[in-house]
C-alpha cells in the first residue's frame, strides 16, 4: 500500500477536472459535437430520423449555451447545469411564448438517448488513477459507497413519501 | 479548438458516437428476478463499453485513443449531460401543477438526503471499524460539490479527504449501476408512492439522475412525464441547497457522531494536521 503517492493522484485528479480554462469558444465546439451525438444516439434509440428531431435539438443547444454564458457571468457558486435546468424550466411554463412549440419539438428526443453520449465520455474518460484510487480505497470503501448511494435515495424517498400521505 | 478538431479529438469523438450507436440500438432489456425486475439501460452499455475501448483497460485501443484523448474526453463529460439536463428541463414546465402541488415533499425531501448518514456512517464507523475516513465517506454522497466542500475544510491529503474521494471514485464507477438497479426493487415493496420514488431521482450526480429516472419510467411507463418532471425539479432543488446542507447540517453532524462514538479520537481544536 503506497498511501502517500496515492493520495498525490487525489489531488492531481480533482485539478484535471478544473475545466474552467477552457474558452467559451471552444466549449460551444464541444457542445455542437455532443448534440451531434446525441441526434445519432436518439435517431439509434426510437428511429426517429435527425432531421426531424433537430429543431428540439437546437433548442437544447441554445439553451445549454445559455447556460454555460450565465455560469461564466453570474457570480454565484451555481454549476453551469443548473442554469441549463432553470431556463429549461422556465421556456416550457405553459403561457411562456413559444412553450407549446418548445415542449412539442423537444417531444422528438428521447431523455435517456441523450444521457449515452455522456456515459461513453465518463466511461473513455476513467484514468489510471481512478482505478487505483478504487483499489487503494479497498472493499471497505465500496460497502460505505453503496451504502452512502441507497441512504441518500431511501432517506428521501421516505421524507417525500411522508410529506405527501400528509399533504396529499 | 485542440478538443474538438485535433487528431487526439477526433479519434475520441468518432469513439464515442461508435459506443452511443451500439449502446442505443441494443436498447433496454428486462431481467425479471424473483422480488422485481433489474432494468438494464443504455446508458450502463455506453459506460462499460466506454471502460472495455478505454486505452487504460485495453492496450489495443492506445493505438487509436491517446492519453490526450481520455484527458479530453473528462472535460467532454461536463458538457455532454448539458443537453441531457435541458431536455429533462424541458419536463417540468407542462408540468407545473403537479410539481407545485408536491411542492413540500419536494423541499423536504432534501432533508432525506442525511439518510446516508443514518445508513452508512454507522456500517463505516461500527461494522467496518473506518477511522475519520468514515466522515468524508459518509457525509453526503460525495460527488463534486461535496467533494470540493471536504477539500477545503480537511485538504484532499487527510483522512477525511481519502474517505470522500474513495466514496467519489467508487460513485463513478459504479453509480450507473446501482440507481438503475435500486428505484424498480424498492419500487417493488409496493411501499411509496411512485412519485416519492421519483423525486428522489435527483439527489446525486447527472448520470446518477438519468439511471434512476430511466429503470423508473420502464416500471411505471404510464407516469412518464409526472417522473421526469418530479426528478427534474428535485434536481435543480438540490444544485441549489445540497452545498448548503453539506456545510451546515451534514458535515457538522457527521464530525459530532465521529467525536461522540470515537471519544478517544477526536481532533485537536485548532484542526492540527490541516493541510
Amino acid at each position: 500500500m503506497n498511501r502517500p503517492s496515492a493520495h498525490v493522484q487525489l489531488s492531481e485528479i480533482v485539478k484535471d477536472e478544473d475545466d474552467t480554462s477552457i474558452g467559451l469558444v471552444e466549449k460551444t465546439a464541444m457542445l455542437l459535437v455532443a448534440c451531434l451525438i446525441g441526434l445519432a444516439a436518439n435517431w439509434a434509440a426510437t428511429g426517429t430520423a435527425p432531421l426531424a428531431a433537430l429543431p428540439g435539438m437546437a433548442i437544447l443547444f441554445a439553451a445549454s449555451l445559455a447556460g454555460l454564458l450565465l455560469a461564466a457571468i453570474v457570480p454565484l457558486r451555481l454549476p453551469a447545469v443548473a442554469w441549463v435546468s432553470l431556463i429549461a424550466i422556465l421556456i416550457t411554463i405553459p403561457g411562456m411564448p413559444g412553450a407549446a412549440f418548445i415542449t412539442e419539438a423537444v417531444g422528438q428526443l428521447n431523455f435517456l438517448a441523450l444521457a449515452t453520449p455522456a456515459l461513453a465520455y465518463g466511461g473513455l474518460a476513467l484514468t489510471q488513477k481512478e482505478f487505483s484510487i478504487a483499489r487503494h480505497s479497498g472493499w471497505k470503501i465500496v460497502i460505505v459507497a453503496i451504502c452512502v448511494m441507497f441512504g441518500t435515495y431511501i432517506g428521501s424517498v421516505i421524507i417525500a413519501d411522508l410529506t405527501l400521505r400528509i399533504t396529499g | 479548438m485542440n478538443r474538438v478538431l485535433s487528431r487526439d479529438a477526433l479519434a475520441l469523438h468518432l469513439t464515442a458516437l461508435l459506443i452511443v450507436v451500439i449502446a442505443d440500438l441494443i436498447g433496454l432489456v428486462r431481467v425479471p428476478i424473483g422480488i422485481g425486475t433489474v432494468i438494464l439501460l443504455p446508458i450502463l452499455y455506453a459506460f462499460a463499453l466506454g471502460i472495455l475501448l478505454n486505452p487504460n483497460i485495453w492496450r489495443a485501443s492506445g493505438r487509436f485513443l491517446t492519453r490526450r484523448s481520455v484527458q479530453i474526453s473528462g472535460s467532454m463529460i461536463t458538457i455532454a449531460i448539458m443537453p441531457f439536463i435541458a431536455r429533462f428541463g424541458t419536463t417540468v414546465g407542462p408540468q407545473i401543477e403537479a410539481i407545485v402541488a408536491a411542492g413540500p415533499a419536494l423541499i423536504l425531501q432534501e432533508i432525506g438526503n442525511l439518510g446516508t448518514i443514518a445508513v452508512a456512517f454507522p456500517v463505516a464507523v461500527f461494522l467496518l471499524g473506518m477511522g475519520r475516513e468514515a466522515i468524508g465517506a459518509s457525509y453526503s454522497i460525495d460527488r463534486e460539490p461535496n467533494l470540493a466542500l471536504i477539500a477545503e475544510k480537511y485538504g484532499l491529503n487527510s483522512p477525511e479527504g481519502a474517505g470522500a474521494m474513495g466514496v467519489y471514485a467508487t460513485g463513478t464507477i459504479i453509480g450507473t449501476f446501482v440507481f438503475a438497479i435500486m428505484p424498480p426493487l424498492i419500487h417493488a415493496l409496493g411501499w411509496f408512492d411512485v412519485r416519492a420514488l421519483a423525486m428522489s431521482c435527483g439527489v446525486g450526480s447527472g448520470s446518477m439522475l438519468a439511471a434512476c429516472t430511466g429503470s423508473l419510467v420502464a416500471v411505471v411507463p404510464d407516469q412518464e412525464q409526472l417522473i421526469l418532471a418530479l426528478a427534474a425539479a428535485s434536481n435543480i432543488l438540490t444544485y441549489a441547497t445540497g452545498l448548503y446542507v453539506g456545510i451546515f447540517v451534514a458535515l457538522p453532524l457527521t464530525e459530532w457522531l465521529y467525536r461522540v462514538s470515537r471519544p478517544a479520537d477526536a481532533r485537536p481544536a485548532a484542526g492540527g494536521d490541516r493541510r
